[in-house]
């Protein structure tokens, strides 16, 4: 989705900012994302270090399913007694590495290819560009699937599960970012002066395309993480005991009328985080975008 | 590729000059080129699935055969499965018969998928029908009487709830939805699906739910794009300007001249969102126990019933292709200068 939404205008974060409080509102749309991001990304890697949370698996069976704000479990515990914030957290890790990763994955790969492949054009352009189509007319969930359960399930394999979906959505932004440099006449000047088709690319291309690719990971970092969660959910993710917010959701609905708030929780940390990476991607794109 | 062929053979038969004609017409020159153009990414497809799947460890046989299995009990199932023969083979015979509309036999129940697969589609294109009735349905409404005044009160909370909503994953919201209204209320069934012959309303009823989680974050992501668009529009168009200036009022220049042109870059969206959408279908049939296309595909996937798997698939990238040239189709029902070849 966030390829076509690419292109939607940045019109409501244009206007917000008018009048008296827009110097304010200008820094609160990078403010509010950022300090998100930093609470969950902080509470997700540094909390645990620092502060004495409960393991996420190895509970104890006796102490299953208690409330919220019982004595040493804030969130109250799973049907395993495994501490639910705890959980949320570790869950939370496991959740970003994979979206770091595969976005990473995506920027380098899908990146240099759709890079690559605009610059040179001819036989190797519509080559790439004829095998990206496929991948994308190919639905990216039954890739993943089928990816996730030939290489069964494990972290490092729903990374490059989803791998395939972000590099030719990768690919499609960079190569047309790179289309539409070309018509720059500092582009022509390079070309005119020699400049070697290895710094084109690198000094010339990458500098240029790079806001744009940091800008479609953020918005994709949203759509990895909830991929994601939906492996994970449908158990081809990362398999339990070890949490992710998707397999927590997924255990949850077993007992979604018993002990609903097993479900809420991380579905809650899963919407804030996807929240913040879009209100940061949409924001730099307005910003970028030289609106 | 069926359906326009007959009509130009019929054509040529009745009047020459027609002929010419349909021939000539650049739409119809249109719907050709862009089939021509699917036909490599459908074949591409299908031989993307077929490589993807002869690599995916564990086979059909083992499994229904259970581990006790001896190697010439496998074997022997293997040659009734047809697996013996190299994957060349195997896949030309598989094309062969996808083109003549027979897409083989599941492996794990015999029964010829073709029919499987029908049934199965019905449930999953009228979950996607749905929901994308009740998402465009609200959408345009609201982004056009956000777009009439623009950040007013309405406009401000559209925008506030839509970016919001985009957040929300759709098996999130199915979560929620089932835990306030079936498990809460019992407004619905949580779970489980009515046959429309059972009577319409129960068939709504169990459709609801699963169509409203995949509704509301496209309602969100549609009522952004054009609410975007269409400010876009009035704000700087010279077509808008020159409306104004003949005295059009204001709702007609919203409804009459901007909406027009947005819709263009609404249906691309949504032609774009139908490929992408049938595979997310697969976690929501899975929520609410919906016998659609999805849950086959996980069945088929988690059995290693490729044939199965291979069909879904293909059926998958056949739906993507069709939705982005009926997207072309609709331009030129809206677009004159692409009806009348003007580009």
């Amino acid at each position: 989705m966030a390829i076509v939404e690419a292109s939607a205008s940045p019109a409501l974060l244009e206007e917000a900012g008018q009048g008296r409080f827009r110097g304010w509102l200008r820094h609160l749309e990078l403010i509010f994302p950022g300090a998100l991001l930093v609470l969950i990304i902080g509470g997700c890697f540094v909390w645990p270090l620092v502060a004495a949370v409960p393991d996420p698996v190895g509970g104890d069976v006796l102490e299953s399913n208690l409330p919220a704000f019982s004595e040493g479990h804030l969130l109250g515990t799973d049907p395993n007694g495994n501490d639910v914030w705890s959980r949320i957290l570790y869950g939370g890790r496991a959740s970003l590495v994979v979206g770091v990763a595969v976005n990473v994955l995506g920027l380098i790969v899908g990146g240099t290819l759709g890079a690559v492949s605009a610059h040179v054009g001819g036989l190797l352009d519509a080559v790439i560009m004829r095998v990206l189509d496929v991948l994308i007319a190919f639905p990216s969930l039954v890739l993943t699937l089928a990816v996730a359960q030939s290489l069964g399930p494990s972290q490092v394999n729903t990374i490059f599960a989803l791998a395939f979906f972000s590099v030719p959505a990768f690919a499609r932004v960079s190569r047309a970012a790179t289309l539409r440099l070309r018509e720059q006449p500092f582009m022509t000047a390079a070309r005119l002066s020699g400049t070697s088709g290895r710094r084109m690319l690198f000094r010339h291309i990458a500098p240029n395309i790079t806001p744009q690719l940091v800008t479609f990971s953020m918005l994709s970092m949203g759509i990895i993480i909830v991929i994601e969660g939906a492996l994970s959910f449908l158990g081809l993710g990362i398999p339990p005991p070890a949490p992710s917010w998707g397999n927590m959701i997924s255990q949850g609905q077993q007992a979604l009328s018993a002990t609903p708030m097993l479900v809420v929780w991380p579905c809650v940390v899963l919407f804030l985080t996807v929240l913040a990476f879009n209100l940061l991607g949409e924001t730099l794109r307005a910003r970028w975008s030289g609106r | 590729m069926t359906t326009t062929e007959p009509v130009t053979d019929d054509a040529r038969e009745a009047a020459p000059g027609a002929v010419a004609r349909l021939v000539h017409s650049p739409s119809v020159r249109l719907i050709a080129r862009r089939l021509v153009a699917a036909v490599p990414i459908v074949l591409g497809v299908s031989i993307l699935t077929f490589i993807v799947l002869s690599l995916i460890p564990g086979d059909a046989a083992q499994l229904l055969l259970g581990p006790e299995a001896t190697p010439e009990q496998i074997a022997a199932m293997h040659r009734q499965m047809g697996l013996d023969q190299p994957p060349v083979q195997r896949y030309l015979g598989w094309l062969g018969g996808a083109l003549t509309g027979d897409l083989g036999n599941s492996l794990v129940s015999g029964q010829p998928v073709t029919g499987e697969l029908g049934s199965r589609l019905a449930v999953t294109g009228e979950l996607v029908g749905l929901a994308f009735v009740l998402s465009l349905g609200l959408a345009i409404p609201v982004a056009l009487l956000a777009a009439y005044k623009p950040n007013r009160l309405f406009d401000r909370v559209s925008m506030l709830v839509s970016i919001t909503g985009l957040a929300v994953a759709n098996y999130v919201i199915a979560l929620l939805l089932v835990l306030v209204f079936a498990v809460q209320f019992a407004f619905f069934p949580a779970i489980g699906f009515v046959p429309i012959g059972q009577g319409i309303g129960e068939n709504l009823r169990s459709m609801l739910l699963p169509a409203v989680s995949i509704a509301f974050p496209l309602f969100c992501f549609y009522t952004r794009f054009l609410r975007g668009d269409l400010v876009d529009q009035l704000r700087g168009e010279d077509y808008i300007v020159t409306a104004r200036a003949k005295g059009i009022g204001p709702g007609q220049v919203l409804l009459r001249h901007a909406f027009r042109n947005s819709s263009f870059g609404l249906l691309t969206v949504v032609g774009l969102n139908l490929g992408t959408l049938i595979g997310a279908t697969v976690i929501i049939e899975q929520i609410f126990a919906l016998p659609g296309i999805g849950q086959l595909l996980l069945q088929a996937i988690n059995t290693r019933d490729f044939v199965v798997v291979q069909a879904c698939v293909v059926v998958f990238a056949v739906v993507a292709v069709l939705a982005n040239l009926v997207t072309d189709l609709l331009y030129a029902v809206l677009d004159p200068r692409i009806r009348y070849g003007n580009r």
